[in-house]
């Protein structure tokens, strides 16, 4: 096993955003982790990135517990991450942005300039290397944190709502750079509200509800089953589409 | 394009450093010293301030630590002043540690005012230090016994120092930029979420900015002490000490490389010029100009004159304070 999370709980006072939730990740998979506005998915990304400490449960990379490993040496192990609303380094370039993550395994400032360039190439940013990384609109910027996290060279990336928010044109050019990127071999973590990408996207999706995992299997497995229509839709419509 | 203006500009900067040593007037020696002074510990405390983004308004510990160093060096021991450096650097590395351990757990301007608070408290601390002269302070040696006393009746030969350390340190920077210290500072100082998320050991980086932050702004307090030969509580840890600082190098622009060099040029002269045309009761004239020079660089400049600058050189500035 890759990654696995078990009994995940998280709890802000005596609310429960993440309720015994568990995850298992084998290598070179693609999930989709889908759910409601508010269903913990978040909260249980970030355990998982670093960001937030579990109130309980283990999370083990490679057999090793990281659960409370600090975020830029889950970075070192090879888990990296994007951000839900991309946090670019202003006042530098394009590729100096990347670079940031290709010194991580290349100390040596050509060695991680070299990098930068191959990552931005593959992500189609190596139009904008020298640009102001403040030029970027919101699709760029998602590439970009993109590309920053793959210049870390990871073995499981994290995406958290990376095509949320995205022209449908982009929509169809992200899609297109995941599955890219997946078959480099890396395996990804593709968080999304929007059922259609997930569906295009993935073979294996995990459906999260009121902190837990509701159900879990292929796109056209999960959207058929009551119970998650049920937690998107409200009970009534649960009750008639069932 | 890019290149000419760039030449243009070292070919100005030779000139700004040639200059004092062809004046024979006493005043402009004294100001291009002063300068060249204010410019180290500006560069100094831009290395986490700048860089880093950790604004620090407690940098007058560093300085006032070297300061201080150089004169009991003297006073107690008998040393040469000078000879008070490395130890004041020495005490200055134990202290910023001290110091950035615990205070890099606040962020923004929590951090810049934890920095405030512990500049204040060292300053009540050397004021009721009898050892260390109490609130009057110390003086240095009255006429020089060697010349390793560094004393000297023309401003010239500090100023050649001043610009020999300047350069020194502005060639570490230039170095650190380039390389990984360089990025991985400029990114925790602009998203440390970010920067943590790609391998950015974010608060061991910040200590080691700070460390050699506080190293050379102590080395620059240091100096001063041996060019005015005396210090007190008020002029080594006297909160302007660090907002001078802090203002230099967001007037030049924050996180670049000749930024606080650039404050530093304007604002020294506009400060000694006007305490002698206005005379004693004019002294705070120049904060006054500092005040006013804070609000138009909010208002319409945030990244410093680098901002305008950097469209000659091809160099982004970082956002200041």
């Amino acid at each position: 096993m890759l990654l696995e999370a078990t009994g995940i709980v998280k709890t802000f006072g005596s609310f429960h955003a993440v309720d015994g939730a568990d995850l298992a990740l084998q290598e070179n998979e693609l999930i989709g982790l889908i759910g409601p506005n508010g269903a913990g998915k978040s909260t249980f990304f970030n355990c998982l990135a670093g960001d937030t400490l579990p109130t309980a449960g283990t999370i083990r990379f490679r057999g090793a517990d990281i659960t409370t490993t600090p975020p830029h040496d889950r970075a070192r192990l090879g888990l990296a991450r994007t951000f839900q609303v991309p946090i670019v380094f202003e006042g530098m370039t394009v590729r100096e942005n990347v670079m940031v993550g290709a010194f991580l395994r290349r100390p040596h400032r050509h060695a991680a300039a070299d990098k930068a360039d191959e990552v931005l190439a593959f992500t189609g940013l190596a139009d904008h290397a020298d640009q102001q990384v403040t030029s970027l609109g919101t699709p760029g910027r998602k590439r970009l944190e993109i590309a920053r996290a793959l210049a870390t060279e990871p073995t499981v990336l994290l995406l958290d709502e990376a095509l949320a928010g995205l022209p449908t044109a982009e929509v169809d050019l992200a899609i297109e750079l995941v599955r890219r990127i997946h078959a480099t071999g890396v395996t990804l973590i593709v968080v999304e509200h929007i059922m259609e990408v997930i569906h295009r996207l993935t073979q294996r999706v995990i459906v999260f509800h009121q902190g837990r995992v509701l159900a879990q299997g292929s796109p056209a497995e999960v959207t058929a089953d009551p119970a998650v229509i049920q937690a998107y839709l409200g009970r009534h419509a649960g009750r008639r589409r069932a | 394009m890019k290149a000419l203006p760039r030449t243009l500009l070292l070919v100005l900067l030779a000139v700004l450093i040639v200059a004092p040593c062809l004046s024979d007037n006493p005043f402009y020696q004294r100001i291009a010293a002063l300068t060249a002074l204010a410019a180290i510990s500006a560069s100094a405390w831009n290395l986490i301030g700048g860089y880093g983004g950790q604004v620090s308004f407690g940098h007058s510990v560093y300085f006032g630590t070297g300061a201080y160093a150089a004169l009991l060096a003297f006073d107690k021991l008998g040393l040469p002043p000078i000879a008070g450096a490395p130890l004041g650097m020495l005490a200055s590395l134990v202290l910023s540690m001290l110091i950035g351990l615990p205070s890099f757990r606040l962020r923004g301007h929590y951090f810049s005012m934890a920095t405030i608070a512990i500049a204040a408290l060292a300053e009540g601390l050397v004021t009721n230090w009898n050892f260390a002269g109490g609130a009057i302070g110390l003086m240095g040696p009255a006429s020089p016994r060697t010349v390793a006393d560094l004393l000297f009746r023309s401003a010239l030969p500090y100023y050649v120092l001043f610009v020999f350390v300047l350069a020194v340190l502005l060639a570490l920077t230039y170095l650190m930029q380039r390389g990984r210290m360089g990025f991985y500072l400029r990114a925790l100082g602009s998203g440390e979420r970010a920067a943590e998320s790609l391998g950015v050991p974010i608060r061991r980086y910040k200590l080691y900015a700070l460390l050699l932050s506080g190293a050379f702004t102590s080395l620059a307090g240091s100096l001063y002490a041996v060019m005015i030969g005396f210090i007190d509580p008020d002029s080594g840890f006297g909160i302007l000490v660090s907002v001078n600082m802090v203002v230099m190098s967001a007037l030049g622009g924050a996180g670049t490389l000749f930024g606080p060099m650039l404050g530093a040029l304007i604002l020294v002269p506009l400060a000694e010029t006007t305490n002698v045309v206005l005379g004693g009761g004019g002294t705070g004239a120049a904060y006054v100009a500092y005040g006013i020079i804070i609000m138009l660089l909010a208002r319409f400049s945030p990244g410093g004159l680098a901002q305008w600058w950097a469209p000659l050189t091809g160099k982004g500035p970082r956002r200041a304070a």
